[in-house]
């Protein structure tokens, strides 16, 4: 099964039954209120040199582990040189994923989050295509977190008993890997 | 890193039409005072490791690829130099990419 195919001009097809649309959907749209999660949703200023000046307050990291992954600290070992670091990018770190989620829920193009009985067939432009990989990338660390996935672990994971409520999710941690590359494969850098 | 799927991608034969930036190893105690490192983490896969290199940084894909198992293997890699500024937004650039990346001073 091939989800992802190169078409002229660098483009990207994209063919996805029902079921598998409407998954990345539900975890799209659950990342956006993850990556808004504790944002103050203040009206900027409209004044232009107001708006220029305008720096956040200091922020601590995120207190959820999965929120941390996303944003992590810039600075190894300098927790002052980190906050500083939040403190001028992270609202715009955050702006940028959200704005990846909506290209891909945009993209998908399921309005009210109604999925049909047909495939879903469109194309990715190029900025899409990389909206679409990072999106990816960010379901899948989120993923990782909530399991709590580590190096070298796979079998632990393959041999999760049936009824085990980590292995549905571990599953679609997976295949969100196997979408993942088969993008790659046909993205032209 | 995982590694599933993406080992043939490592092996292939260099891109010979492709000019190589010079080695950032060569460069960084020089002139240059901050660098950026990327580091291993067990999500991310080998071959968008790799991706990210090439189409950030705009490496060829055999230093993208050799900068990638050095992260696999080593634990980090540097994967770019310059002053702070630059660096400032090389690893917020990788953070939107979902790589694990930090800055910080070359000798430090």
């Amino acid at each position: 099964m091939s989800d992802f195919r190169a078409r002229g001009k660098g483009r990207v097809a994209v063919q996805l039954p029902p079921y598998a649309a409407g998954l990345i959907a539900s975890l799209t749209r659950q990342l956006v209120e993850l990556l808004s999660d504790g944002e103050v949703q203040e009206t900027r200023s409209t004044d232009p040199l107001e708006a220029m000046l305008e720096v956040d307050t200091p922020r601590d990291r995120p207190e959820d582990p999965a929120l941390r992954r996303l944003l992590p600290d810039a600075h190894r070992d300098d927790a002052e040189a980190s906050a500083e670091f939040r403190r001028f990018t992270e609202r715009s770190l955050r702006d940028s994923k959200v704005a990846d989620a909506k290209t891909v829920l945009e993209t998908l193009g399921l309005p009210g989050g109604e999925v049909g009985e047909a495939d879903l067939e469109f194309e990715l432009d190029r900025d899409q295509q990389r909206a679409w990989l990072r999106c990816l990338t960010d379901l899948r660390l989120t993923l990782a977190e909530r399991l709590g996935v580590e190096s070298g672990d796979e079998d632990t994971w393959a041999g999760l008993p049936d009824d085990d409520e980590r292995r549905p999710v571990y599953e679609i941690y997976g295949w969100l890997g196997y979408l993942l590359e088969s993008l790659i494969d046909v993205v032209k850098v | 890193m995982a590694a599933y799927a993406t080992i043939s991608r490592v092996t292939a034969a260099p891109d010979a039409t492709t000019v190589e930036r010079p080695d950032v190893d060569e460069v960084v105690q020089v002139e240059l005072p901050w660098i950026t490192l990327v580091w291993d983490d067990p999500v991310n896969l080998m071959s968008y490791v790799t991706f990210v290199f090439t189409d950030y940084f705009k490496y060829s894909k055999t230093k993208a690829s050799r900068l990638m198992m050095q992260v696999h293997t080593e634990g980090r890699a540097v994967v770019s130099t310059g002053n702070r500024e630059e660096m400032e937004r090389d690893v917020q650039a990788m953070h939107a990419y979902g790589l694990w990346a930090t800055l910080q001073k070359s000798d430090a």
